[in-house]
C-alpha cells in the first residue's frame, strides 16, 4: 500500500466518534468523522474514503441503512467495504448478520460489528475485504 | 284404597232421595261428594272444579246427562264420568261410550254395586292422570332440549373467538360466524372437506396430530397469520373429541384473535432493542476512553487522559439516571407506585425548583419570570412527583436555552383546571421532533442539542405522572424561538 488507508466514520455519539477516531489514527488510518448520515455522504463523495464505518441509529431508525444505500449505489462505493456498526443487533427478535451473501445481499454492507465493537475487529473486516479482492 | 286416593266426587241428579243416599255412602267410605240437582247445576259445578269422577244422571228435566257429561269434558278430560240410568240399552251405552262416558251404572243399584263400579272408575282416573303427567313431562322436557339447543347456539355464535367442529373424515360438522372473519373466508358449507380450506399450518396440524394418531389425547395450539403485516394473527387450539372407546370422533378447533397481542409483542421487542442501544452507548464511549488510556501504543497528554476521564465518569452517570428512569417507568407500568397525595401550593414548588438551578441559571444568565401572586394555587398531588415534573421541565428549560435566554413560568386557575406554564426562549423544536417529544428515548438532535446529556426518558416519565393525575401536558415550540409546556390538573372538589 503507498498510501495511508483512509476512513470515513459515522456516529451521533461524539464521545464514540472521538475514541474511535483516535484509535484508528494510532492504527495508521486517516480518519474522516461525521456525526450525521447528510454529512457523511458530503464527505464521502468529496474524499471517496477506502472503508466507511456508520452507525445505524442516528437521526433516524434507519439512517445507517440509508446512508449505506447511498454509497453502494456509486461505483466507488461498491470498491469499498462498509461496515455497519449498532447497538441493537440481536434484540430485536430479526436474524441480524451479515456473514452469509444472502445476508450481505440483504443488509448491502460488508459486515456488521455489534457495539462497543473492536477497533482491532473492524480493521481486520477491512484488510479482508481488500484481502479477498486480490 | 289408600287415604290419598279417596277423591272428590260429583254427583249429578234430579232424584233428592238418590242423592241422599249415595252422598252418605260414598261420605261413609271418606270420599268427598258434591252434589248438583240438575243438568244446568251439573255443568256449573263440573266445570268449575276438576272432579275426580262424575255420576250423572242420564235422565234430567232440563237438560240430558249426556250434554253434561260433554260440558264437563269440554272443560276437564280427566275427570272420569260415569252414566247412571234406568234403562240401560245397548244404543245408549254406545253413545254414551262415544261421548266419553268411562261406564255406566244401572239404577237402582246397591252400594256394594256402586263402590265396585266407582273403584275401576278411580283407577281409570289414576290411570288418566298419570298419562297427563308424562305428556306433560315429555312436552316439558322436549321443550327444554329445544331451548337449550338454541341457547348453545347462540352462545356460540355470540363468542368472539372462532369454533369449527370437524368430523374424523375431516368434513366440517360446525362452525360459527368468527370461525369466518378469523379464517379471512366469506362462506362455508357444512359437510364440506374443510382441511384444504384452513390455513396450511392448521390442516397439517390437524392430519399430522389426530388424523395419522388413532387415540390422541390432548390438544394443540398453533399461532398462524392470516393476514400479512400482523393485520390479523390468529392462535388456534385443536382438542380431540373423542368417543365412549376413546376412539376420535373428531376434532375441535378453537380460534383465537392474538392480533392486539402480536402488535404488543412487536412494540415490546422494539422497546427492548432502543433499550439495549441506548445502555449500550454510554458503556461502548466509556470503554473507548478506557482503551485508549491502556494502549502503550498511543500517546495523550495530561489534560486529555482528565478530559477522558471526565468524559467516561459523566456518561457512566447518565447510564446510571437512565437504568433509575427505566426502573421508575417500569414502576408507574406495573401501577407499583406509592402516592402520597396532599395539598401542595404549586407556587412554593416552582421557587424551590428554580432555587435548585440557580447555579445553571446564573452560568447561562437567564432571566427568571416568576408568578405574581405567591401561595395562590393549590392542586392536590403527590409532593414527590409534582417536584419530579418541574424539576424536569425547568432542567429543560435551561438546559435548551440559549445564553442570556429567558425562562418563565406562570400559574393560572379556570373553573376546571390549575394550570402551570414553564416557557423558555430557547433553541425550539422542529415539527417533526415536536411530534416524538413524549416517547421513550426521543431527543432533539440537532446542531445546538450536542452537548446535552440526557436520558430521553424524562418527558415521558412527567406525561406518565400528569396523566396518573387526570392531567394533560401540551408543548407549543417554534424552531428557534422557544417552547412552551402547558400543563393542565384538574381541579378536585371534593363533596361536603
Amino acid at each position: 500500500m503507498d498510501h495511508k488507508r483512509t476512513i470515513l466514520i459515522v456516529d451521533d455519539d461524539p464521545d464514540i466518534l472521538s475514541t474511535l477516531e483516535i484509535l484508528l489514527v494510532a492504527n495508521g488510518y486517516k480518519v474522516f468523522s461525521a456525526d450525521n448520515s447528510k454529512t457523511a455522504l458530503e464527505i464521502y463523495q468529496r474524499e471517496q474514503p477506502d472503508a466507511v464505518a456508520t452507525d445505524l441509529m442516528m437521526e433516524e431508525m434507519d439512517s445507517g441503512f440509508m446512508l449505506n444505500y447511498h454509497i453502494k449505489k456509486t461505483a466507488h462505493g461498491r470498491s469499498i467495504p462498509v461496515i455497519m456498526m449498532t447497538a441493537a443487533a440481536h434484540v430485536t427478535g430479526y436474524k441480524f448478520d451479515a456473514y452469509t451473501s444472502d445476508e450481505k445481499e440483504w443488509l448491502k454492507c460488508d459486515a456488521l460489528l455489534n457495539k462497543p465493537i473492536s477497533v482491532d475487529m473492524l480493521i481486520a473486516k477491512i484488510d479482508s475485504f481488500y484481502e479477498a479482492k486480490k | 284404597m289408600t287415604e290419598e286416593l279417596k277423591g272428590h266426587i260429583l254427583i249429578v241428579d234430579d232424584e233428592e232421595a238418590l242423592r241422599t243416599a249415595v252422598r252418605r255412602i260414598l261420605e261413609l267410605e271418606g270420599y268427598k261428594v258434591d252434589a248438583a240437582q240438575n243438568g244446568t247445576e251439573g255443568i256449573a259445578f263440573g266445570s268449575a272444579h276438576e272432579y275426580d269422577l262424575a255420576l250423572i244422571d242420564l235422565k234430567m228435566p232440563d237438560i240430558n246427562g249426556l250434554d253434561v257429561l260433554k260440558e264437563i269434558r269440554k272443560k276437564h278430560p280427566n275427570t272420569v264420568c260415569y252414566m247412571a240410568t234406568a234403562y240401560a240399552s245397548y244404543e245408549t251405552a254406545v253413545e254414551a261410550t262415544k261421548l266419553g262416558a268411562d261406564g255406566y251404572i244401572l239404577k237402582p243399584f246397591s252400594p256394594d254395586e256402586l263402590l265396585n263400579s266407582l273403584n275401576s272408575g278411580f283407577e281409570k282416573r289414576r290411570w288418566l292422570l298419570e298419562a297427563e303427567r308424562l305428556r306433560k313431562e315429555r312436552e316439558e322436557s322436549l321443550l327444554e332440549v329445544a331451548f337449550e339447543r338454541t341457547r348453545l347456539k347462540t352462545i356460540i355464535n355470540s363468542i368472539t373467538d372462532g369454533v369449527l367442529v370437524i368430523n374424523k373424515k375431516g368434513e366440517l360438522a360446525y362452525f360459527n360466524q368468527a370461525s369466518l372473519t378469523l379464517l379471512d373466508i366469506t362462506y362455508l358449507p357444512l359437510g364440506i372437506p374443510i382441511i384444504e380450506h384452513l390455513p396450511v399450518e392448521i390442516g397439517q396440524m390437524i392430519v399430522e396430530k389426530f388424523f395419522d394418531i388413532e387415540k390422541q389425547t390432548i390438544a394443540f395450539s398453533i399461532e398462524v397469520s392470516i393476514k400479512p403485516e400482523n393485520q390479523l394473527y390468529i392462535e388456534a387450539t385443536l382438542s380431540p373429541i373423542s368417543e365412549n372407546d376413546k376412539s376420535l370422533a373428531g376434532v375441535v378447533v378453537v380460534l383465537k384473535n392474538i392480533t392486539e397481542f402480536k402488535k404488543l409483542e412487536l412494540l415490546k421487542s422494539q422497546f427492548v432493542s432502543m433499550v439495549a442501544h441506548e445502555l449500550k452507548a454510554p458503556i461502548a464511549a466509556s470503554i473507548g476512553f478506557i482503551d485508549i488510556m491502556r494502549q502503550p501504543g498511543i500517546s495523550i497528554t495530561p489534560e486529555q487522559k482528565i478530559d477522558f476521564l471526565n468524559r467516561s465518569h459523566q456518561r457512566l452517570q447518565s447510564l446510571l439516571f437512565m437504568i433509575n428512569d427505566l426502573l421508575d417507568i417500569s414502576r408507574m407500568e406495573l401501577n407499583k407506585v406509592t402516592r402520597e397525595i396532599r395539598e401542595v401550593v404549586v407556587e412554593e414548588t416552582l421557587s424551590e425548583v428554580v432555587n435548585l438551578f440557580k447555579v445553571d441559571i446564573d452560568k447561562k444568565q437567564l432571566s427568571i419570570g416568576m408568578p405574581e401572586e405567591a401561595g395562590k394555587h393549590v392542586i392536590r398531588i403527590d409532593q414527590n412527583e409534582f417536584m419530579r415534573i418541574i424539576t424536569n421541565l425547568v432542567s429543560n428549560g435551561i438546559k435548551y436555552n440559549r445564553d442570556k435566554g429567558s425562562l418563565t413560568l406562570q400559574v393560572k386557575q379556570d373553573a376546571y383546571y390549575t394550570t402551570v406554564v414553564i416557557k423558555d426562549a430557547g433553541i425550539g423544536l422542529k415539527p417533526a421532533e415536536k411530534e416524538r417529544l413524549f416517547s421513550e428515548f426521543f431527543r432533539a438532535k440537532n446542531e445546538h442539542t450536542k452537548n446535552i446529556h440526557g436520558t430521553g426518558l424524562g418527558l415521558s416519565i412527567v406525561k406518565r405522572i400528569i396523566e396518573a393525575y387526570s392531567g394533560k401536558i401540551t408543548c407549543e415550540s417554534t424552531y428557534g424561538e422557544g417552547t412552551q409546556f402547558t400543563l393542565s390538573f384538574p381541579i378536585v372538589y371534593r363533596l361536603e
